[in-house]
């Protein structure tokens, strides 16, 4: 089945790839080769990439639909539930391949550099390994349980990657706490994987899934119910309120884990699921609004949450969270408006953020591999002639995150801003509320903009101060971990101006994608509306550019000469909320951990309880023959008399009987 | 095809080879627990071999055979064992036994006499179960290994007889040796808790979980003779003998009554069920269609003049309801006995399993019960109570297990899995903490089988070998650290990752198949359980809620085992004070074999589960034929229309 001249072929082999560089690298790490277990990882990711490219390359001129499927046998199959090694290529998992392997294979590159010498080099690759392919497994799926599969291979992985360092108690909390508030949402996934197979006719293929809900719509209440179940596990994996907790603590890990979680490999899980069930998600107003609400929301509460930090990596982590909830905010203008223009403004953004955040973490390793692992930005500044090609990349990384005009950020943050308006000027139902998210969504990219430029103000300007935990010999990094920064910086740059508002070619071959065909139809068929024609909007492009030059601009007035920080007046007690980040951690501590932990001390204690219960019946017996044991006292005279008794209570009632 | 007979014999060795083990390590203890454990390690190691050669033809002719079903082919009406020694026909296709073991009782003198029967049998639920049985045998001897020295030939014995009882019971097709041999497993684990747990309270221990299953199995003593004296037969009252139904002909129509012997085989038991209820359907059909027409006569009668008519009329009327009141009693009485015989028959197998709020005796014998033991304890012992779910409860009170089995035992497991996964998560010693997550798992177990559905039957039957696997394999671990460090208080332990690394990744390993991640075996099964939940026919409101209480269960076993891992594997490094001198090793190769065999098939079963539900496909189909047929009865009797 596996053609390699096929394009699934290839990219399936693509996909499988990074499984074999992970049991290489851990072989490696058995033997006294231990030192190269990076070359397998990064050759098979490079491959993979290579590959995909390849394919991307064959497949992306043409028209109509494009999907390619392929059954490799039955995983398991009883009854109604059958599931297939079914796996799916089009242009939304070809990109996602193309993106994660291409990002995953710089990441691999700065790793080798920057985990030189620790003693789990091996185990740190094998992982790395692991953790693509799961992913690559996750968007190549096509049934909902091979996406579980990767999915909960992202989730695992992540968990073994965070706790890396597992000698350090936060990094041990960190990686449980990562594990169990993704999987807290997976509830909700698995229940609304288990309802749509249910109300899709038992089908667990998307294909012939999503064909038998348009033909046979179920009730919109269990539509809204399905969406907003799938969206839950999607709010776990991609950080979204209320479950975004822990992502910021993620970054106990290694910081390329970090890279990779964020850019590539682990939150835009959720985004690509809500992408790939675009076609149920136009069925339900709804379940649309609550998904923008929710995005909009995250996106402007981590943004606020981002100014305070004093963690370079921590203010990252917010920008991550508050980036995803940009991507939903357009998933879910989706039912408003064709899902051509929102999943692909979604995915855009995806694939921009990729690369600039790739490269806002790997240049933030940087700083941290010459700072002695400090991370804290109140313990160094004026880093920039010290560190010139860090400080260039993390600039340009800066810049498009804050979405500086031509930079690949703004292009995408402009597609979803533009969106949310159309939503709001559409004939919806509820289309009102989506102004709204348009103006929490622009007030958000300001907020952007100010906090990137604080930190990187913090870090770069001002007077040269280096920790004393650096040992005096802070330097630029070595140039292997060079060479991935300047990749991504160039990416940062151009990769958005190249692929979608020159030519177009991003968004015209994502919507060959049938998930977003079946999703457009359906909003035909839902909305009665003639498509409108989508361009360039120069007030949105306008209004971003002001409000990203806006927010670079405070932060320049406040930060220029770098630290120490400097609040305005007025602002102290916001700022004190944001530091302490809203005490969202202490809260959920009172109101969750706290109460279950105390449930189980009780579940215990009724435990014993059950058995204080069990033991008392079981003394039953004894007791009765305590009752009975005095009548048998060995007296003979006691038993005659209990004779007598006996016989006259006996003749008594047979007279009376007899006489009455 | 493979020599039957050849077979047939080799499922007697696999029954009885390990009395002659016990034999001999019993003997060989004699010498010094060296040579003791030398024979049980040798003699486990061979009969794992003699099971896998068992296992593999009889894999074969089971798929072969759910291969060979045509689409829309008609399940079997009863379990179809292969390789029954004493099969009166040589290729095997009478799925019975000649082999009697006592007469009981008096018939007609032409019919063959009643007889508890020697009735063992391969079919698609036990295969798989005693390979796992054999596996973890061998596991707990190696487990066993440096911890067992004092009377070692004694613990060993007991160890292989208990093995021989379980298999015993899973191989059973005859419902009084399965009780037989369900109660001889008491015996030696009660010895083995008592005499060789690690506790100070392990005679309190071996007593009470000696005591409650048999309380607990005195209530399905009860049952089956209950089962088997009223098994229901189209019997007449006025008739001078009891008639029976023994067969249905080719088109499945019932062959018209004829005395028969009382049966002990559950394949018998269990068509007589569902021909009695048949012939009971056609004869309210019938009383139904006299009333019918006497109705409709009575009707015209009173409309014409003749009044001697309009009365005959009238008294055929009469005498129409009346029978068809008799016909409803007759079902009526049938079902207010099943009733009681199901929760009597029932009750031996959920103390076994155990369902909360009978599992008091478990956390007590699992910390007791030495590691080893606890392993085969939780690993198939507590399969015993499952399999005996399955093989004798919902086919012979299938109407029941319909309208009792969701209600009441449905919602026990769905409460299991919530409050035993709270109580895991309490626990400070890690073997209380696993005893807890063998409850909360077999609670879905249990949840999904009650949704009779061949997704949930599955479920829970590829659940019996999986949880095996990896409830067993958990308990072999924890006695890893017991035998060094003779303590399981996880308080005590911190950072093993450093200091152990290779257990450490064992240990992640099953605790990963534990929490249901895809790609090892847990999942699978998980799922299919899962999926019964939801399908329409169990979905109403509290099925619905039962499907959110078992899948709160994957983040709920998620959130025990992850704190479990943070506290014993991750941050630095902690142990309690060594009890000898000698440093504590890494995985020495015999444990290596004992816990890396079993990780390695949560693995392959977790990816290629395909075959084993193939092979179980079509017992399965009779369990869910038997429970459809009763789900129909139930179902139309809810109806008004009749």
């Amino acid at each position: 089945m596996l053609d390699p001249s096929s394009p699934l072929g290839l990219s399936l082999i693509a996909a499988s790839l990074p499984f074999f560089g992970a049991v290489l690298s851990a072989f490696l790490g058995c033997t006294r080769f231990g030192r190269f277990a990076h070359l397998p990882a990064i050759i098979s990711f490079a491959s993979a990439s290579v590959m995909s490219a390849i394919v991307l390359a064959g497949v992306a001129e043409g028209h109509g639909s494009l999907a390619i499927t392929a059954d490799l046998g039955t995983w398991f199959s009883v009854d109604r539930l059958n599931v297939d090694f079914s796996f799916l290529l089009d242009p939304l998992s070809l990109l996602m391949l193309a993106t994660v392997t291409f990002i995953a294979t710089l990441i691999a590159i700065f790793s080798a550099g920057y985990m030189r010498g620790d003693s789990g080099f091996a185990r740190y690759f094998s992982l790395m390994g692991l953790f693509v392919f799961a992913m690559c497994l996750l968007v190549m799926a096509n049934n909902f349980f091979i996406l579980l599969a990767g999915w909960e291979g992202v989730g695992l992985c992540s968990y073994l990657l965070v706790g890396y360092y597992y000698a350090k108690p936060s990094a041990a909390a960190a990686a449980r706490k990562a594990f169990l508030v993704t999987r807290l949402g997976d509830v909700g996934l698995v229940i609304g994987i288990f309802l749509l197979w249910q109300a899709g006719g038992y089908h667990t293929r998307f294909d012939s899934l999503f064909e038998h809900i348009a033909k046979h719509p179920p009730a919109s209440g269990t539509i809204t119910a399905i969406c907003l179940l799938l969206f839950c596990g999607a709010v776990g994996k991609s950080a979204q309120l209320p479950l975004y907790v822990w992502l910021p603590d993620a970054m106990e890990g290694p910081t390329p884990v970090s890279a990779l979680i964020h850019a590539a490999t682990m939150v835009t899980a959720g985004v690509f699921l809500l992408a790939r069930c675009a076609p149920l998600f136009v069925m339900s107003p709804e379940a649309g609004l609550i998904v923008a609400i929710i995005g909009g929301s995250t996106a402007f509460l981590a943004a606020f949450l981002a100014l305070a930090q004093n963690d370079l990596k921590r203010v990252l982590a917010y920008s991550t969270v508050s980036q995803l909830g940009f991507m939903f905010l357009a998933l879910g203008s989706s039912g408003a408006i064709s899902p051509r223009i929102a999943v692909v403004a979604a995915m855009f953004h995806l694939f921009t953020h990729a690369f600039f955040k790739a490269l806002l973490f790997l240049g933030s390793g940087s700083v941290m591999h010459a700072m002695g692992n400090v991370i804290d930005m109140r313990k160094f500044g004026g880093l920039r002639k010290l560190m010139p090609w860090t400080h260039a990349t993390f600039l340009i990384g800066s810049a498009a995150l804050a979405g500086v005009p031509i930079l690949s950020g703004f292009w995408s943050k402009d597609q979803i801003l533009h969106s949310l308006l159309e939503a709001g000027e559409s004939h919806a139902k509820y289309h009102t509320i989506y102004y709204g998210l348009f103006a929490v969504a622009a007030l958000t990219a300001g907020l952007t903009a100010f906090y990137t430029f604080r930190a990187y103000f913090l870090t770069f300007w001002g007077e040269e101060r280096i920790p004393h935990e650096a040992h005096g010999h802070a330097h630029e990094s070595p140039r292997l971990m060079l060479v991935p920064l300047v990749v991504l910086a160039a990416g940062a740059l151009l990769a958005g101006v190249i692929v979608d508002p020159l030519t177009h070619w991003f968004g015209h071959f994502l919507e060959r994608s049938p998930s977003i065909e079946h999703a457009h139809a359906g909003y035909l068929a839902h909305s009665n509306m003639v498509e409108t024609a989508h361009g360039f909007h120069w007030g949105v492009a306008g209004l971003s550019t002001l409000l990203a030059l806006g927010g670079i601009g405070a932060a320049a007035s406040l930060y220029r000469r770098g630290g120490p920080e400097k609040v305005p007046e007025g602002l102290k007690s916001l700022y004190a909320l944001s530091l302490n980040k809203l005490y969202v951690d202490e809260a959920y501590d009172l109101a969750v951990v706290k109460p279950a932990e105390m449930l189980a001390a009780t579940g215990r204690q009724f435990d014993a309880f059950l058995d204080a219960i069990a033991r008392l019946l079981s003394y039953a017996p004894r007791f009765l023959a305590a009752l009975l044991r005095p009548l048998h006292n060995g007296l003979v005279q006691f038993y005659a008399l209990g004779m007598v008794l006996g016989l006259a209570v006996f003749i008594t009632v047979v007279v009376f009987r007899s006489a009455r | 095809m493979p020599n039957t007979e050849a077979i047939r014999i080799l499922v007697l060795a696999v029954l009885f080879a390990p009395v002659l083990v016990a034999l001999a390590a019993g003997l060989a203890g004699r010498s010094g627990y060296r040579a003791a454990r030398r024979v049980a390690s040798l003699g486990a190691l061979l009969h794992l071999g003699l099971t896998i050669l068992l296992a593999i033809p009889s894999a074969l002719v089971l798929i072969d055979r759910s291969n060979q079903e045509a689409p829309g082919m008609q399940a079997a009406s009863q379990f179809q064992p292969i390789f029954v020694p004493g099969d009166p026909q040589r290729d095997g296709g009478s799925y019975e036994t000649a082999w009697n073991l006592f007469p009981v009782g008096t018939a007609d003198p032409a019919l063959p006499p009643p007889a508890i029967q020697f009735f063992v049998g391969i079919d698609g639920l036990n295969i798989w179960l005693v390979l796992l049985t054999s596996l973890l045998t061998y596991v707990s001897v190696l487990v066993s290994y440096g911890s067992i020295r004092e009377r070692a030939g004694g613990y060993y014995a007991w160890l292989f007889l208990l093995q021989s009882a379980i298999i015993g019971a899973f191989l059973s097709f005859d419902i009084v040796l399965f009780y037989i041999f369900f109660e001889l497993t008491l015996i030696p684990a009660f010895f083995l808790i008592g005499c060789w747990g690690t506790g100070g309270g392990r005679r309190d221990a071996a007593r009470k979980f000696f005591l409650y299953t048999l309380l607990g199995s005195l209530f399905t003593l009860i049952g089956i003779f209950g089962i088997v004296l009223t098994n229901p037969t189209p019997v007449s009252a006025t008739m001078p003998k009891p008639q029976y139904v023994i067969a249905t002909d080719t088109k499945g129509q019932p062959i018209f009554p004829k005395a028969g012997p009382v049966s002990f085989s559950v394949n018998r038991l269990m068509r007589n069920v569902s021909a009695w209820n048949r012939i009971h359907d056609g004869k309210l059909n019938a009383a139904n269609a006299k009333l019918a027409n006497a109705a409709k006569a009575d009707e015209k009668a009173r409309g014409g003049r003749d009044a001697l008519a309009a009365k005959l009329a009238s008294d055929g009327l009469t005498q129409a309801e009346r029978d068809l009141t008799t016909v409803k009693m007759e079902r009526e009485s049938y079902k207010n006995l099943q009733f009681w015989l199901f929760f009597a028959l029932i009750a031996g197998f959920i103390v076994k399993v155990p369902l909360i709020p009978f599992h008091t005796w478990l956390p007590a014998t699992y910390s007791e019960a030495p590691p080893a033991v606890t392993l085969i304890f939780t690993g198939v012992l507590a399969k015993l109570g499952t399999l005996g779910l399955v093989r004798i409860v919902l086919p012979l009170c299938p109407d029941m297990a319909v309208q009792q089995g969701m209600a009441v035992f449905g919602f026990l497991g769905a409460l299991g899995i919530v409050y035993a996964s709270f109580c895991a998560y309490a626990q400070r010693d890690l073997k209380l903490l696993a005893a807890y997550s063998s409850i909360s798992h077999l609670g879905l177990l249990v949840l999904g089988m009650f949704t009779l559905s061949s997704e949930g039957i599955t479920g829970a039957a590829l659940h019996m070998v999986n949880h095996g696997l990896t409830a067993g394999t958990m308990f072999a671990l924890i006695g890893f650290l017991a035998e060094r460090y003779r303590t399981t208080d996880m308080n005590l332990y911190g950072g093993l990752i450093g200091r152990f690394p290779q257990y450490a990744f064992l240990m992640f390993v099953i605790c990963l198949a534990s929490v249901g991640l895809p790609g090892l075996n847990n999942f699978i099964s998980e799922m299919l359980l899962l999926s019964a939940l939801f399908a329409p026919e169990t979905a109403h409101t509290l099925g619905t809620g039962f499907g959110i209480a078992a899948a709160s269960g994957i983040f709920l076993s998620a959130w025990y085992t992850m704190t479990m891992l943070r506290k014993v594997f991750f941050g630095p490094v902690n142990l309690p004070p060594q009890p000898t001198d000698a440093e504590p090793r890494d995985l020495r190769s015999h444990e290596w074999a004992a816990f890396g065999l079993p990780a390695l098939l949560c693995l392959v079963l977790g990816i290629f589960p395909q075959p084993v539900i193939r092979s179980m496909k079509a017992d399965v189909n009779v369990i869910v034929k038997q429970t459809d047929e009763a789900r129909e009865r139930v179902n139309a009797e809810k109806s008004p229309s009749r």
